[in-house]
């Protein structure tokens, strides 16, 4: 028995006069572990950018649950949100990591993770610090719920943010290469909170160069090519036996 | 030790200090109904510009351009005449003609529409550096315009603007010795300036008396860098220390 929590329908993106996504669809059921992969430029942030609306693609449809978002164009052919709430929800709904954290630096870790379980959902104080609490020690920094994050290291910064990603309770969280800014050596610690998720059935969708974490830990990957799918599948078959030639390249060149 | 307390008695700049407490109070009176007043108007001005509303952005632009653009002491002139030409139509017949025209009523409103454009000028160029990145956060949280202000543009606003707003706190410090120059003294209600011209009347000592005058502004401007310093303390408590430096505090004594 699975439902699905994302259906994301031919999108298309342009910037200016350049269509950078020329119809890209996605499913996402619940447990998915969906890694985005291919070169620089294939389009797959702004992909995933447009899943929470950061984004708003020039045609196609997002559903969350079910439920479509709907968009509306202005006679100058600019698209928007039909309804700004809809969309606030779906965002509350769906979680996102950055590249670069993007921690409110005013605040300390633990009110980074209680300030939007508060702001958006409500909660009240205590309630909220206890969710907070649960989650920093999941990712396991709860020892520096009172430091600000310019005095944490890059991994640590990157474990508070999926712990704000997590402490909404999302049905999904989107990872925008969420390693790519850090050491080489902290790269492992993030992976690890990231692949404990994924076991424990965290809805994930993740845009990756690291390509040993796609062929473990998702089940499914999509490379992406000039803005077009050019292949997808389960990644042991992906990997293991590229059908087209432009996967094949980008592998051994990946590998090297 | 009566020499001390004689020389205290006899002390010209001893007396000038006595002389002009009271008057140092007008200026305090100005400044201290001003700042907390122009300070959320600035805010609302800067949020003004900034905003994607056309008809609101232009509005606050003109408003913020008007009043940088035309000296303040041309400020207190003209509103003094416009409240004076509308004071038998108006004020008069409503009964309010002595507030409006009295200038601890005027000086205030004026000095007032005046920060307000300063610092809504300072608030708005910081907005507008507001890391991307931390606002981006808040959208993708599903947060809406006015929790995005509350959790990430103001803090950040406050403190990078705070060196500057000092700054502007001091410069309206000082502009409110320029009250009584346009205004109407009514009874002994007069500012340090004034005070100091008065008893530079009587014996020509423009050295000593202006002098004190200026040791005030110059006290008081030293209590208001030492608070403000200790509030941007408080607001940079989350930056490391060698980043610290880059915001280093230089404070502007002279205009």
């Amino acid at each position: 028995m699975t439902s699905t929590v994302l259906k994301i329908d031919n999108i298309k993106k342009r910037f200016g006069e350049l269509e950078v996504l020329h119809g890209l669809s996605l499913e996402a059921q619940k447990g998915d572990v969906i890694s985005l992969i291919g070169s620089s430029g294939s389009g797959k942030s702004t992909f995933l950018r447009c899943i929470n609306l950061l984004e708003i693609p020039e045609e196609g449809d997002i559903s969350l649950s079910g439920e479509l978002i709907s968009l509306k164009t202005s006679r100058s052919g600019v698209r928007s949100a039909a309804d700004p709430k809809q969309v606030q929800h779906l965002r509350s709904r769906i979680g996102m990591v950055f590249q670069q954290f993007n921690l409110w630096s005013h605040l300390t870790i633990l009110q980074n993770v209680m300030e939007a379980p508060i702001r958006v959902q409500g909660l009240a104080k205590a309630e909220a610090k206890e969710i907070a609490l649960e989650f920093l020690n999941k990712v396991g920094i709860a020892d520096k719920q009172d430091v600000y994050p310019a005095f944490l290291s890059g991994g640590q910064q990157q474990r508070a943010a999926i712990a704000r990603a997590l402490a909404m309770r999302p049905d999904a969280i989107l990872f925008d290469e969420p390693t790519s800014a850090l050491d080489p050596e902290l790269v492992g610690e993030v992976l690890g909170v990231m692949r404990r998720l994924a076991e424990e059935g965290t809805t994930m969708i993740v845009v990756t160069h690291e390509m040993a974490f796609a062929r473990d830990v998702s089940n499914k990957a999509i490379f992406l090519h000039q803005g077009l799918i050019e292949e997808q599948g389960h990644p042991s078959e992906m990997f293991t036996s590229p059908k087209s030639i432009r996967l094949q390249q980008f592998l051994s060149n990946t590998a090297a | 030790m009566d020499w001390i307390t004689n020389w205290l008695a006899n002390s010209a700049i001893v007396q000038d200090i006595i002389t002009l407490a009271k008057p140092a109070t007008f200026n305090l009176y100005f400044a201290l109904i001003s700042i907390p007043l122009g300070f959320p108007f600035a805010m609302l001005l800067a949020l003004g510009k900034n905003s994607k509303n056309r008809i609101l952005s232009t509005l606050s632009k003109a408003y913020i351009y008007a009043f940088r653009g035309s000296p303040l002491f041309i400020q207190f002139f003209m509103f003094y005449s416009f409240a004076l030409s509308l004071n038998r139509s108006l004020w008069k017949p409503w009964g309010i003609d002595e507030i409006v025209l009295h200038p601890l009523f005027l000086g205030p409103l004026v000095l007032v529409l005046n920060t307000s454009a300063y610092a809504a000028e300072i608030f708005y160029g910081v907005m507008r550096t507001v890391p991307n990145g931390q606002i981006e956060a808040a959208r993708a949280i599903g947060m809406n315009r006015w929790q995005e202000f509350w959790s990430v543009t103001w803090p950040n606003t406050i403190r990078l603007a705070w060196p500057a707003y000092t700054n502007e706190v001091v410069f309206l410090f000082h502009a409110t010795a320029l009250v009584y120059f346009t205004l109407p003294v009514i009874n002994d209600q007069k500012d340090l300036m004034n005070k100091a011209g008065e008893l530079f009347e009587k014996d020509y000592n423009v050295f000593l008396h202006f002098s004190v005058a200026a040791l005030y502004f110059v006290a008081i401007s030293m209590f208001i860098f030492f608070t403000f310093g200790l509030v941007q303390k408080y607001l940079s408590r989350h930056i490391r220390k060698e980043e610290r430096q880059k915001f280093r505090f230089k404070p502007n004594y002279m205009r």
